[in-house]
């Protein structure tokens, strides 16, 4: 049962590096720049963990960590509020910059991975169309006319602060806590098991995998198996189909790996016991009854 | 004469696909033994760790630990007392932080909390690698994952250590490392086996050797007796020694008198020629 499980698992993951190769393959055309960076040649995931384990706080409480990100979160939303959204920004940013130590440019680039969606996404919110002008502020567009008004921009621009806050405070979580860490709060919140044994397994999988992946494509690459387009298509096909023999094998070795170590059908990790500061709860109170009140006053 | 630990009769084993892996192994292995297990590519060497371990179960045959033959009911007893060091640590760690797992094992022989912890320190301070303790394996090198892996097993306190081909992925630095730990815990008395294509590591490390060649043993004996064994060394493609070759040569030769002193590493030969001149 176990094993099917596993298995299941390694075609589930083939799935993924498909995905993926696909998408590298589209970045490797951009040019040959983004290879030094270390971290980004394995995608936002990679950059992401290694963060969690540079920082500064990551010796703090996981679970202190999840609950302050999810109460500040569902505050941000709740109280639908500017102020009390620029304070969430503000806050989170202190956190992961000044207290766990992150640079100012690695923070950025973080946070402005969702950029994209939440301008497109909030730009339908601002702007309609019409066919005669009778918004605040019109744009003629040929026969139509793009409008909006100041009221609708406003409204924008507290929408995009308040995810901004929203996407901070889990940042704040992300890169400050690594992944096994935030599976183990899960697993004290009561997750369903198999849940958490999948979760733990694709972590540590994935990097495996891509392991294994990268190794193959360099050998194919060595042979010039990426020439041109066609040979590259044909190339990937066959480092596919490989990658899903290999997790296949893998996931076998694996099993017998973990057999030999007297593993029973329940897996259970040593995790390291950190302690909350009782300082740090009090600041968290603190900080928490601070938006309540900001939210109270501004409203 | 005293019981061995572990004795295996006529132990068959034949893959899913109609492989045969094993053909009729039978062994006793004593306490306290330094094995080295040698033999060509798919002669069977894993297969057999692999049964011994109790992770395969062999359609034929019989294990016998400590006098009680395994059956399915205390395969468990097996896995706690056999512990394997995979080829490939990759394969092994299965954990996302090294105290993780390392802690795998004995949590997984359900010891309390305190103990477990006090395990994993103290294998991880065997192996040199305390400070590893929160870093996740994927950011580790080759021969620290190989550490890793060992600490796995030291924190089960197996009774036997199997070490499946242990050098190949190592670099000369980490290599001498492993012996390092195999010395040390040769000096804890424990049973070791490891399988090998290195010769001269075996036969200067080894008491015993035994040669496997398609699922079969084909010798077993002390290294002086395999390595002199034309026909053994033939039939499992494996060449002599460095060290014995050269000192036969040199007794052939009559520029050492032949004493059968046979000198199994680089000091003793050197103490050796040191002596005659
Ligand atoms: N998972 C497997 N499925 C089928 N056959 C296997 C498997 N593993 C090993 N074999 C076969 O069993 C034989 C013994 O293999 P193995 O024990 O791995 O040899 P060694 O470790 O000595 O190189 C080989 O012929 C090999 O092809
Ligand atoms: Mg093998």
């Amino acid at each position: 049962m176990n094993e099917m499980m596993l298995l299941l698992l390694c075609g589930l993951l083939a799935a993924v590096f498909l995905l993926a190769e696909v998408r590298q393959h589209n970045h490797a055309h951009e040019g040959t720049h983004h290879r030094h960076k270390i971290g980004h040649k394995h995608g936002e995931g990679f950059v992401i963990d290694m963060h969690a384990y540079a920082s500064k706080i990551s010796h703090w409480n996981p679970t202190f960590k999840v609950i302050l990100a999810i109460v500040t979160l569902v505050l941000c939303i709740a109280l639908n509020n500017p102020c009390v959204s620029l304070a969430v920004l503000i806050a989170m940013a202190y956190l992961t910059m000044v207290k766990g130590g992150l640079s100012v440019s690695e923070y950025l680039s973080v946070m402005m991975i969702p950029i994209v969606f939440i301008l497109l996404g909030t730009l339908a919110i601002a702007i309609e169309f019409s066919y005669q002008p009778i918004g605040q502020y019109n744009l003629h567009c040929g026969f139509f006319y793009v409008y909006t008004s100041q009221d609708k921009l406003k409204e924008m621009i507290f929408l995009i602060l308040k995810v901004f806050a929203a996407v901070s405070a889990l940042q704040m979580m992300t890169l400050s806590t690594p992944s096994s860490e935030i599976i183990s709060v899960m697993r004290k919140a009561h997750v369903p098991t198999l849940i958490i044994e999948l979760m733990n397994i694709i972590y540590r999988y994935i990097f495996i995998l891509l392991d294994v992946y990268s190794k193959m494509k360099n050998s194919a690459d060595s042979r010039q198996g990426y020439c041109d387009f066609r040979t590259s298509c044909y190339t990937f096909g066959g480092v596919a189909g490989n990658m899903l023999i290999v997790s296949l094998k893998k996931a076998n070795v694996y099993y017998d790996a973990m057999e030999s170590r007297c593993y029973d059908g329940e897996m259970v990790f040593l995790e390291e016991e950190k302690k909350v500061a009782a300082g740090q709860i009090i600041a968290a109170a603190i900080f928490v009854v601070l938006l309540l009140m900001l939210w109270w006053f501004t409203k | 004469m005293k019981q061995p630990i572990l004795s295996v009769r006529d132990l068959h084993y034949v893959y899913g696909n109609g492989q045969a892996g094993l053909d009729g192994v039978n062994i006793d292995i004593n306490e306290g033994e330094k094995i080295a297990v040698i033999g060509s590519n798919g002669a069977g060497k894993s297969t057999f760790f692999l049964n011994v371990n109790g992770v395969l179960k062999a359609e034929r045959g019989e294990i016998i630990y400590r006098g009680t033959t395994i059956t399915r009911k205390n395969l468990k007893e097996l896995r706690k007392n056999i512990g394997i060091v995979f080829q490939d640590a990759d394969n092994q760690i299965i954990a996302s932080t090294v105290r993780a797992e390392v802690g795998f094992g004995p949590m997984n022989l359900k010891l309390p909390k305190e103990e477990v912890i006090k395990r994993v320190d103290e294998a991880l301070t065997y192996m040199n690698i305390l400070d590893f303790k929160d870093r996740p394996p994927h950011y580790l090198s080759g021969g620290e994952k190989k550490k890793v892996s060992i600490a796995d097993i030291i924190a089960m306190k197996s009774e036997i250590i199997i070490f499946d081909e242990p050098t190949v992925a190592l670099d000369p630095l980490n290599a001498e490392m492993l012996e390092e730990v195999l010395e040390k815990l040769s000096r804890e008395e424990k049973t070791m086996l490891i399988s090998t294509h290195d010769v001269d590591f075996a036969y200067r490390w080894a008491e015993r050797i035994i040669v496997f060649c398609q699922g079969k043993i084909i010798a077993d004996g002390s290294p002086l007796e395999i390595f002199q064994n034309e026909e053994v060394l033939k039939q499992s493609n494996l060449k002599q020694p460095m060290l014995l070759n050269v000192y036969e040569s040199l007794v052939q030769k009559q520029l050492v008198a032949d004493e059968k002193t046979y000198p199994r590493s680089i000091e003793e030969f050197q103490k050796m020629i040191q002596a005659i001149s």
